[in-house]
């Protein structure tokens, strides 16, 4: 009567491609909004710092809506909500397209991207302010001075919460299988309701969430003490 | 790392092996008086909560009401998701699972069946308008579906060239029909039928195609205990030479219903 465990069923055969499958989806998924969000989030960052008025209003009003809603109803959002708001002939040809891998794929960029502004920001605070002076004195410009002088330091004192960042979107990464896109913890679920062995699938799908996250977190931080602080 | 899935493992035994002394499912039961059944809530005509009196009801819950009679004790429901019902029926929170849930090999591995009790075919909704009809006309097209559905397989097997995509519910799918996103929701038609006619404008989709494939429903309960499957299996042949298993298929998929499936399968009985 008690649970009969059957570990071959999710590491070999269909159900183990299943799983391996996802495991790409959910990389590709990662690693693509990984780098958009980092861009993004620079971006806005950037806006925000500016003294440019309507740029830093929509800056904060960017930061302020994505960071404080739900990320399942973003998802939702840009998967359900572009019918309302494109004309129909783009939605008809988006939807011919993967639309669903893109629309998970901006939903995370755009979410972790919020929060990637904030840390930077808080990073460009870290800096005495009189090095941009100093540099807009030396006769940078504001983008020359960010980028040359401001930037390079507050990406430094910034790792640790961006590796946080990164480990989170790899975790919310998950939510895009409610839009149908199969990233790993979807075939684990399927693997659920094909065999009912839900114990084992999700183990295994945990213990790789695990393996990334603290592969990733471990590259970053060897990265972080052997390479950028050597100068300091 | 090892030490962590070591301990990992070890509560997950743990908890397996708290689930209660085998003493025979039917003994329990008969002893407590109550026979707990886990039922869909969001399934119609299945198991939904009905608009005017706020309670769950629905075919397979009068079906889990005779076979309590049957038992001779009072039945009590709880509600389970596809997600939800095994884990809930082997630590022994529910006694039996009846949740429009496929009878198949693999999943047989893990539970235990009662004969079929439903007979469900795996069908198309698609939009009226689209023109689509059958199975053939879906290489490269895209069709959704519900997960922890036995659905997505099978689809696929039907038409290779077909794009699966696959939603956390069936609300969602048929947004996603409606929208455009994708050009069918193909599950089992009884199910099908119960989202068409929750939609303001039935009449504007069609359930077409040949079916893709049988979906026999067979009661869950757990491995290993034939006493009580059994009884179980004897309750229903016995609904159905008697009638009253036709009784409350009309009450739900009768002709004057919204849910119309004419009863065209016999049920499994044994001499």
């Amino acid at each position: 009567m008690a649970y009969q465990f059957d570990w071959s069923l999710v590491v070999s055969g269909q159900y183990g491609d299943w799983i391996v499958d996802g495991l790409v989806t959910t990389l590709k998924v990662s690693a693509i909004s990984t780098v958009f969000s980092l861009a993004l989030g620079t971006l806005v960052c950037v806006m925000r710092m500016s003294r440019v008025r309507p740029l830093v209003w929509f800056s904060l009003a960017f930061t302020e809506f994505f960071r404080n809603t739900p990320l399942l109803v973003q998802i939702f959002f840009w998967y359900f909500g572009s019918a309302a708001v494109l004309p129909e002939s783009w939605n008809q040809w988006l939807y011919k397209q993967d639309f669903e891998f893109a629309a998970g794929v901006i939903a995370l960029t755009v979410y972790t991207a919020a929060f990637i502004a904030e840390d930077l920001r808080s990073g460009i605070f870290a800096i005495p302010k009189t090095q941009l002076e100093a540099s807009r004195a030396c006769g940078l410009s504001f983008m020359q001075a960010m980028g040359y002088v401001i930037l390079p330091q507050a990406f430094r004192i910034i790792i640790p919460p961006l590796i946080s960042q990164f480990l989170n979107l790899i975790k919310n990464s998950s939510l895009v299988m409610t839009i149908g896109v199969m990233d790993l913890t979807y075939m684990a679920r399927q693997i659920e309701s094909y065999t009912f062995h839900g114990f084992e699938s999700f183990t295994v799908a945990t213990l790789i969430y695990l393996a990334i996250s603290l592969v990733v977190s471990a590259t970053i931080q060897v990265y972080n003490t052997r390479v950028l602080r050597m100068g300091r | 790392m090892k030490r962590l899935a070591a301990a990992l493992s070890a509560i997950l035994v743990l908890a397996m092996c708290v689930s209660p002394a085998f003493a025979g499912k039917l003994d329990d039961i008969k002893k407590k008086g109550v026979l707990v059944a886990g039922v869909k809530d969001s399934q119609p005509p299945f198991g939904y909560v009905d608009e005017q009196s706020k309670q769950i009801v629905g075919f397979e819950i009068d079906l889990m009401n005779a076979l309590a009679t049957k038992l001779g004790v009072k039945l009590e429901i709880k509600p389970v998701t596809s997600s939800t019902r095994i884990p809930m029926l082997t630590q022994g929170d529910i006694d039996i699972v009846a949740a429009t849930m496929t009878h198949s090999r693999e999943r047989d591995k893990t539970i235990d069946y009662s004969i079929t009790y439903f007979l469900s075919q795996q069908k198309l909704l698609v939009k009226k308008s689209s023109g689509l009809t059958s199975i053939k006309d879906f290489a490269g097209k895209k069709i959704g579906s519900a997960k922890g559905s036995t659905s997505e397989q099978n689809a696929k097997k039907a038409q290779p060239a077909a794009t699966i995509v696959s939603f956390e519910t069936y609300p969602e799918a048929f947004l996603a029909l409606k929208q455009g996103k994708v050009d069918a929701v193909t599950t089992d038609d009884a199910i099908l039928l119960g989202i068409k006619n929750k939609d303001d404008k039935p009449e504007d989709y069609d359930l077409v195609g040949e079916a893709i494939s049988a979906e026999p429903y067979g009661l869950g309960m757990v491995e290993n205990d034939s006493k009580f499957r059994d009884a179980v299996n004897f309750a229903l042949m016995e609904m159905w030479t008697t009638g009253e298993y036709q009784k409350i298929y009309d009450k739900w998929f009768g002709k004057d219903t919204k849910f119309y499936i004419p009863l065209t399968w016999t049920m499994e009985l044994w001499p």
